[in-house]
């Protein structure tokens, strides 16, 4: 089914797709970024359910590899909320996600690549 | 004037004359002090696994409870470590040759170039030089720090080379995948080590740098130190009294060598009245087998927009041999300072805004011109202190001995700049 046809020509909402993992008669996942008029994305999910489509919510969200990490602590620098801090005491990154607005300053900053953004 | 070594003979040769055997004693015990242990004596016990050793750190918290000279009776060994970026590290590779043999002219790893100008199979590989990467295409965030890393973590790595046909070297080039196993000899070589003392980076301009620091974002919007502190070991030897040529160190997670002064090394820095630097000062050579090094402790790293690097542990342990060792060792964050460096001015020279002590920098947050600062380390504290934990273990187990210095490390050198030698041409 073409959903993202669907959903622009039906719905007039736009959907940007992230990422696919789509195979001929298999059942395949879509991360898509969906915009438009906020009735028109309610109808448009309802409209996915009732055709048997798995719809859930997601937020992109900062993924720290510990096995990568070095603790060096250079992201809490460029970090706008201090939601990446040092504990004072054992000098270890601590990452606060209920602060994390996502800006993805961390992403480039970090020296070893362990940070990176989930989708 | 009579120098020390001669005022003793002096004052034990009229001790002698007066024919008073107690007061020569007396006088030899008032020497005895200055020298507790010798390294052969510390030897002996690391090798009958008695001696005692502390990390710096669990040294400085006894010196604030019992004072310098209860501690210096108790603590044979004091171990220090950083974990930093050092990017004027590299490491040196021999191939083995090909048949028919090559003289290898240019030569790339993973495609990051090699230096090849001087034995046939011999390279050396720089942490800090960056992949080459065909046009058109987006560049790669790999250099050599990375190979490094790839080769001691055990991974194979392709190898490319091309050659200078020589009668005796008939082969023109050679394409190949190597692992640490299947080469002779690898390991690191690195000019510059173990900073005494850094810079802490600034951005006073309104665009955003970036820098071998990271990025520095405008308008003082954050601060950058890259040396561990207190914890470091060349801020416990300020004069570099128990370190030289041939000290057996902690590198990478195997055993090395100091080699030579760093490039760079500069010893004639401002100093405190405790001896510390107020800015970069000593540096290091050093030397050591990447076969047995650990990817754990030593990482290849990248800064976005200014290129490759390489992160590295390294461990200096320093023996008890005076009440002074301590009293060094004892120093705090808040007796080092470090100079806050405004990069958006892009000279040699740079303005500053003058200098903070350490205890500051670990807080978090400066003040700069009355505004606060956010500041971030580059160095990781909290691997620096896994290293000198790490070859605390190593001394305590007996597997890890000290070293005499064979010859020490300079202690006059000046820092030339590069600057416009001769005459230069003027228009009028």
């Amino acid at each position: 089914m073409p959903v993202t046809y669907r959903l622009a020509k039906d719905f007039n909402v736009a959907a940007n797709i992230i990422r696919a993992q789509v195979a001929p008669n298999q059942i395949g996942k879509l991360v898509v970024e969906l915009s438009g008029d906020i009735d028109q994305l309610d109808a448009a999910i309802e409209w996915m359910r009732s055709q048997e489509i798995g719809v859930s919510s997601s937020s992109r969200e900062i993924v720290i590899d510990e096995e990568s990490c070095v603790h060096c602590g250079l992201c809490t620098g460029v970090c706008p909320t201090e939601a990446l801090t040092l504990d004072p005491t054992t000098f270890r990154l601590a990452f606060a996600r209920s602060r994390c607005i996502v800006c993805e300053q961390c992403v480039a900053t970090c020296p070893v690549e362990a940070i990176s953004v989930n989708l | 004037m009579l120098n020390p070594l001669q005022q003793t003979v002096l004052q034990l040769g009229l001790y002698l004359f007066t024919g008073s055997l107690e007061s020569v004693l007396a006088y030899l015990d008032l020497l005895l002090p200055t020298c507790m242990r010798t390294i052969a004596e510390i030897n002996e016990k690391i090798q009958q696994q008695k001696a005692v050793v502390w990390t710096v750190e669990e040294l400085k918290a006894r010196v604030v409870e019992q004072g310098i000279a209860a501690v210096a009776k108790q603590v044979d060994v004091i171990t220090t470590g950083t974990f930093e970026p050092m990017e004027a590290s590299g490491a040196i590779l021999n191939l083995g040759h090909t048949d028919p043999p090559i003289k290898i002219r240019r030569c790339w790893l993973d495609g990051v170039p090699a230096y090849s100008g001087f034995g046939a199979v011999d390279l050396f590989l720089g942490a800090a030089q960056s992949t080459e990467t065909p046009e058109g295409e987006e560049p790669r965030e790999l250099g050599g720090g990375h190979v490094i890393e790839a080769l001691i973590g055990g991974k194979t790595v392709h190898l490319r080379a091309l050659g200078q046909v020589t009668d005796c070297y008939p082969r023109a080039s050679f394409e190949t995948t190597i692992t640490r196993d299947t080469i002779n000899q690898f390991y690191l070589f690195n000019p510059r080590n173990l900073y005494q003392n850094f810079i802490v980076g600034v951005n006073g301009g309104d665009r955003l740098l970036h820098t071998y620091l990271g990025p520095l974002q405008p308008r003082l919007g954050n601060a950058v130190y890259s040396n561990p502190g207190a914890i470091a070991p060349l801020f416990n030897d300020p004069k570099l009294q128990l370190v030289g040529v041939g000290t057996r160190i902690f590198l990478g997670g195997g055993i090395g060598y100091i080699t030579w002064e760093g490039t760079q090394h500069f010893p004639l820095q401002k100093r405190l009245p405790n001896q510390t630097p107020i800015g970069p000062a000593a540096t290091l050579a050093l030397i050591g087998d990447a076969k047995q090094m650990s990817t754990r402790w030593v990482r290849g790293c990248y800064f976005k927009h200014y290129g490759p690097s390489l992160m590295l542990g390294v461990g200096v342990p320093f023996p008890v041999l005076t009440e002074e060792v301590v009293a060094h060792c004892a120093v705090q964050d808040q007796d080092l300072v470090a100079p806050v460096v405004d990069f958006s001015i892009p000279r040699r020279v740079r303005p500053t805004f003058g200098l903070v002590s350490y205890a500051q920098l670990k807080s978090g947050r400066i003040q700069i011109e009355g505004k606060p600062v956010r500041v971030a380390p580059l160095a990781s504290i909290y691997l620096s202190r896994q290293v000198a934990t790490e070859l605390k273990a190593w001394i305590e187990a007996g597997e890890f001995t000290l070293t005499e210095a064979v010859a020490p490390i300079t202690s006059d050198r000046t820092f030339l700049p590069q600057d416009v030698w001769g005459s230069q041409m003027v228009m009028d």
